[in-house]
């Protein structure tokens, strides 16, 4: 306890103060896109075939082999108690009854669909039937579309599908493949119309630097970097 | 722009003998130089078959790295019973430090085409696609130009040289990952799938593209074709070694400089490096002619072989015995001074990042291998690593679904092989634990296991 009345205020302005002149540590996502694992090869979503029917089996196999361990299956077991852990879907009570539903043929909702939001499809469509709505040139068709979005919107994925006969995992799994290829708009530099640069945004993108950086140290001709350390 | 080396004028150059051309895109220039006569002759004289014939006579070997009969391919594909076939141009280059395949893209496009061409009248193929990485534009454009040129003189479209023969030839730009180097990953990209390797067997040239047979031929590879038929198998039997006759692109890295160098195949590393190192050797502080420390032959899964095989010839066979590989084309020589480990964990880590992740001895394999890497360069190794790291590679070879996984043991192996000394240095300190362990757990003196 203090003995002089207010000096925790005077303490704790000039932490104010001090704070206030200090380099702001604002991450600028998604301005600046982050860091991101070599290993990253996609983002998870749970798929629904065409009748609406969850395609997960909870058979937990996702979550055992994958690779950053990034995939945790959760659930309710049968007594009520609180389980994250790999087993066989019926003893989650929460999966239990998507079980249950998907082997009764009945449909599971897909709420995250009504959350996408709702493009122009007209160029997509265009798209599509420029590339004669062959599966087989989905590469170009996915290009031109976010040529044509600035990215690949979801509903727009979802229209190559129908579109093509393409599953929508497999169109899905391919969008993910690809660096070049993007799900959200490109970043912008706040306040400026200017792209910014995705310097190290792709971690495959990184591994190439270091690999080249790491070469040219091994040469004797690079600067020690971040990147490793080999001489 | 990379550098394009100085050779010897007694190398001969089938590659890059009209690499000097002020406008490789100019088609009246290149045919004076001799380009499409060994299409004209495969079309007005040989029968499929013995165009064929002559490839296996030449006893051309891929160029993409693992150095497979190109005739064998050939003849499968041919006989394998389709409704049509294809051949792909690989001209990936996935190994982002060797820009041999775009540059010869860039500097001979014609060669490519021809190539492609002869290889589509032997196997009977109509449609055919040549890949590039999508970031090389130049070559892209260039191909784009000298395919143009080359359909409007007749050369390809719809009558091949009044054949009766149609053949198209599309340039499809693909990025996204080093895999995509690999045949069928890249045979997946073009089908517009996520680009992960398939079993082989069956190979390509029975079922590859959209399940038909498929050629998939690097650039080299295809450019040579052209070569073996203007000038006969003879003549290409006369260049290189018995075993691999001809001649390959090798990207050289060095002290002495960097650049992109046609070799016989069968010239000894010692001469490749000397293309750069020879200016500049006498200046270094090692002295006139001092040889590295060691070199990495092979791109990022390449080998890390030390000086004293600097003898080594340059071909498929040798360079698999000394526990690299062609690869990618990619030589590097370090720095004396080079931690031979510590670019060992680099190119593991490497590997393992572009590992598609589809198998598990390659998605958890590499990672592992990896891990030991920088446990043993982070001075914390565990008593057990240095047999681990023998067994875990063992395995990834012995289980490996593509490729990939197996020549990313290479660069460990490889300093397990050869740079014993140095990687037991830093292993030291786990031995020292493990046998101090050993003496507290085992005090009468009986062996532990
Ligand atoms: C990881 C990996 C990357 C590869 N990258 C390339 C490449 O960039 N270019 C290439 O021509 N071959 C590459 N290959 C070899 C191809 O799979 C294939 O063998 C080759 O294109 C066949 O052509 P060739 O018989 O003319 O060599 C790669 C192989 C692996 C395993
Ligand atoms: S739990 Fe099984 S079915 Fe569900 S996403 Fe994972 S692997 Fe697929
Ligand atoms: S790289 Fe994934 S299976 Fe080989």
């Amino acid at each position: 306890m203090s003995l002089i009345p207010g000096l925790g205020i005077v303490r704790g302005m000039a932490l104010t103060l001090r704070r206030f002149f200090q380099p702001k540590v604002t991450h600028l996502y998604p301005e600046l896109p982050a860091e991101i694992s070599p290993k990253f090869r996609g983002r998870l979503q749970l798929l629904y075939d065409e009748h609406g029917t969850l395609k997960c089996e909870t058979c937990f196999q996702c979550a055992q082999a994958c690779p950053i361990e990034c995939i945790d299956m959760g659930g309710v077991d049968t007594k009520g108690r609180y389980a994250v852990h790999w087993g066989a879907s019926e003893t989650y009570g929460e999966r239990r009854e998507e079980s249950a539903l998907r082997r009764a043929g009945r449909t599971v909702p897909d709420v995250a669909y009504e959350h996408w939001s709702p493009i122009d499809l007209g160029p997509v469509d265009a798209i599509l039937h420029e590339a004669d709505h062959d599966p087989s040139r989905l590469l170009e068709i996915l290009g031109a579309t976010q040529a044509a979005y600035g990215y690949l919107p979801v509903a727009a994925l979802k229209r190559i599908s129908f579109g093509t006969g393409a599953w929508y995992a497999m169109i899905y799994g391919t969008a993910t493949y690809y660096d070049h290829l993007r799900f959200e708009p490109p970043a912008r530099l706040a306040g400026s119309d200017k792209a910014a640069t995705p310097a190290l945004g792709s971690g495959r993108q990184r591994l190439e630097v270091d690999y080249l950086a790491g070469l040219e140290q091994a040469i004797g001709s690079g600067s020690k970097g971040p990147a490793g350390r080999v001489r | 722009m990379t550098n394009l080396l100085k050779t010897p004028a007694s190398w001969p150059r089938p590659l890059l003998g009209r690499a000097s051309a002020a406008d490789p895109t100019d088609l009246d220039a290149a045919v004076k130089a001799g380009a499409f006569e060994g299409l004209r002759k495969a079309v007005r004289t040989l029968a499929p078959v013995a165009v064929v014939a002559e490839i296996k006579a030449a006893g051309l070997r891929g160029r993409g790295g693992a150095g497979f009969l190109t005739a064998d391919k050939w003849q499968l594909a041919a006989a394998t019973p389709a409704d049509r076939r294809y051949v792909v141009a690989n001209g990936y280059g996935a190994d982002p430090a060797a820009r041999t395949d775009p540059v010869l893209l860039e500097r001979a496009p014609y060669t490519v085409i021809e190539g492609v061409a002869i290889a589509a009248w032997a196997i009977g193929a109509e449609n055919a696609i040549i890949a590039v990485r999508a970031t090389e534009t130049e070559a892209i454009r260039r191909l784009e130009a000298a395919l143009g040129a080359a359909e409007e003189a007749g050369f390809i479209g719809a009558d091949v040289l009044d054949s009766g023969r149609q053949l198209t030839i599309e340039v499809r730009p693909v990025q996204g990952a080093y895999m995509l180097g690999e045949e069928t990953v890249l045979l997946k990209a073009l089908e517009g799938k996520r680009g992960q390797p398939e079993q082989r067997p069956p190979y390509p040239a029975e079922r590859g593209l959209f399940g038909r047979p498929t050629v998939v031929q690097n650039v080299q590879t295809l450019a040579l074709v052209a070569w073996i038929l203007r000038e006969g198998a003879a003549a290409f039997r006369a260049i290189g070694s018995p075993d691999a006759p001809g001649t390959i692109l090798v990207h050289v890295r060095g002290a002495g400089g960097a650049g992109i160098a046609e070799i016989p195949l069968g010239t000894p590393l010692r001469a490749i490096l000397e293309l750069v190192a020879g200016k500049t050797r006498g200046k270094a502080e090692g002295g006139p002619g001092a040889p590295p420390k060691a070199l990495l032959v092979g791109g990022p899964s390449g080998g890390i072989l030390p000086a004293d095989l600097l003898d080594t010839p340059y071909t498929f066979a040798d360079l698999r015995a000394a526990g690299a590989h062609v690869g990618s084309g990619s030589i590097v020589a370090t720095a004396a001074d080079a931690d031979v480990v510590e670019l060992a964990e680099l190119l593991t880590r490497f590997c393992a990042g572009e590992a598609c992740g589809k198998t598990i001895p390659c998605r958890i394999g590499t990672r592992r291998l990896e891990e030991i890497a920088v446990r043993i360069n982070a001075g914390t190794p565990r008593p057990t690593d240095a047999d681990l790291l023998a067994d875990l590679s063992a395995d990834i070879v012995a289980s490996a679904l593509c490729d990939h996984e197996r020549l990313a043991t290479l660069p460990m192996s490889s300093v397990m092989r050869y740079f014993r000394p140095e990687l037991d240095a830093k292993l030291q300190p786990a031995t020292e634990r493990a046998a101090g362990r050993q003496r507290v757990a085992v005090a009468d003196g009986e062996p532990a296991h």
